[in-house]
């Protein structure tokens, strides 16, 4: 699998253990129903240690922490805040996680939905990421994504031996692929030959897969009343 | 009131511009400009056997600027990337300490930085710009200037500021013009 090649007009790449990718599945799900359009949703685990230093938590307070300086901290402490007000807008819950986790094996999930039942990938998002950030979830523990599945109404026979065969394999070959082809974070969408990261390009995203018409629009949040 | 915090040197205070005056043309809001020094770096050389961390680095750059030259050109806006990032302590001292209208000023300074990459921290050049487009014969004080910026710089981190564009409204930050539609919502609902 090619990390900028589809069939399908755009690709998103997530990780269920993103905060900013959790805020981003239901307005690119509602993009993807307001244009009739199937995306092409695939896995992205992050490395996250390896860019931003790693910590551990215990009930709220920091335990351990390792690479982090105050800078990095407050910048981190922003952007769980920001994501955490714009979760509650749609109703959900972001608690900050205890420690950074293996995410592979409930990205490795949205490979067996895409692969078993498309349809049902809303579902499974739905099954994994908002109790994941209520803290409800351990998203390492195979038969705990299996559950996930079969709640969203997905067939998990088989799901053991892809999640560590086929589809491990898949998952694997994508990973050092992102950073040379300029990827680098969650949410990433693939709009022909053009890479951007971050949900503000929803209106851009909207513009370009509905023809281009008038003036392109510019970054944005785009918000629904609270 | 709307309160901007911006730094010369970062490309996303430049876009954030044209959109915060046109919301503030719909609204008709109280609108201040505030310096705040960010901390832009060039995107990094990698080797060949450079660390993740080292071409996580080098990636995010190159795509952040690549987004932000994209939505510069909808804008109209030429978008220059220095090769080397300018310092623009001076200029953000003396727009701390600007007593009428900043606009001006502040539109030709982030055209001088990104069209001309001007050095926005040369006493003279920035006295001339200063008095060009305040219409204040500007006698600029380099301490009074470093000063006036270091006060706006703590008290934004005090209110949690980590980069620029930054708004305070209602006591709330928001960091990006991505905001802009929530702000424009705190807006309407305060009018």
């Amino acid at each position: 699998m090619n990390v900028l090649q589809s069939d399908s007009p755009l690709i998103v790449y997530v990780d269920v253990k993103s905060p900013y990718a959790f805020v981003a599945i239901r307005p690119t799900l509602a993009l993807e129903v307001e244009l009739g359009m199937k995306f092409d949703w695939r896995p992205l685990t992050l490395d996250i240690p390896s860019y931003l230093g790693s910590a551990e938590k215990k009930e709220g307070k920091v335990v351990a922490s390792s690479g982090r300086s105050p800078k990095v901290w407050n910048a981190i402490r922003y952007s769980y805040g920001d994501a955490r007000r714009y979760a509650k807008r749609q109703g959900l819950i972001l608690k900050g996680t205890e420690k950074i986790w293996d995410s592979s094996i409930a990205n490795i999930g949205i490979l067996w939905v895409v692969e078993q039942d498309r349809d049902k990938l809303g579902g499974y998002f739905d099954a994994v990421f908002p109790p994941f950030w209520r803290r409800e979830l351990d998203i390492e523990d195979v038969d705990v994504v299996k559950s996930c599945l079969a709640a969203a109404g997905v067939d998990a026979d088989g799901f053991d031996d892809f999640q560590s065969g086929e589809g491990r394999a898949l998952h694997d070959d994508l990973q050092p692929q992102f950073h040379p082809h300029g990827i680098y974070g969650v949410p990433t969408y693939v709009i022909g030959d053009e890479v951007l990261f971050g949900r503000e390009h929803i209106p851009y995203l909207r513009w370009h897969l509905s023809g281009q018409k008038g003036p392109a629009p510019d970054i944005a949040y785009e918000i629904e009343p609270c | 009131m709307l309160t901007v915090y911006i730094d010369f040197k970062s490309p996303a205070s430049y876009l954030a511009i044209n959109p915060v005056l046109a919301l503030v043309e719909r609204h008709g809001i109280a609108l201040a400009w505030k310096p705040f020094r960010t901390s832009e770096r060039e995107a990094p050389t990698v080797t060949d056997n450079a660390s993740v961390a080292q071409m996580h680095r080098k990636v995010r750059a190159v795509s952040r600027r690549v987004i932000q030259q994209k939505y510069a050109a909808h804008q109209g806006i030429s978008l220059e990337f220095p090769e080397a990032v300018g310092n623009t302590d001076l200029a953000l001292g003396a727009l701390a300490l600007t007593s009428g209208d900043p606009l001006p000023f502040i539109n030709a300074a982030f055209a001088a930085y990104w069209t001309d990459h001007a050095d926005l921290n040369a006493p003279t050049a920035l006295a001339i710009l200063m008095s060009e487009t305040t219409g204040e014969d500007f006698v600029l004080d380099d301490k009074s200037c470093l000063d006036a910026l270091e006060s706006s710089q703590a008290e934004a981190e005090k209110l949690g500021v980590v980069d620029a564009p930054a708004f305070i409204i209602r006591d709330q930050l928001f960091i990006g013009r991505e905001h802009l539609p929530w702000i424009d919502e705190i807006i309407r609902t305060e009018t």
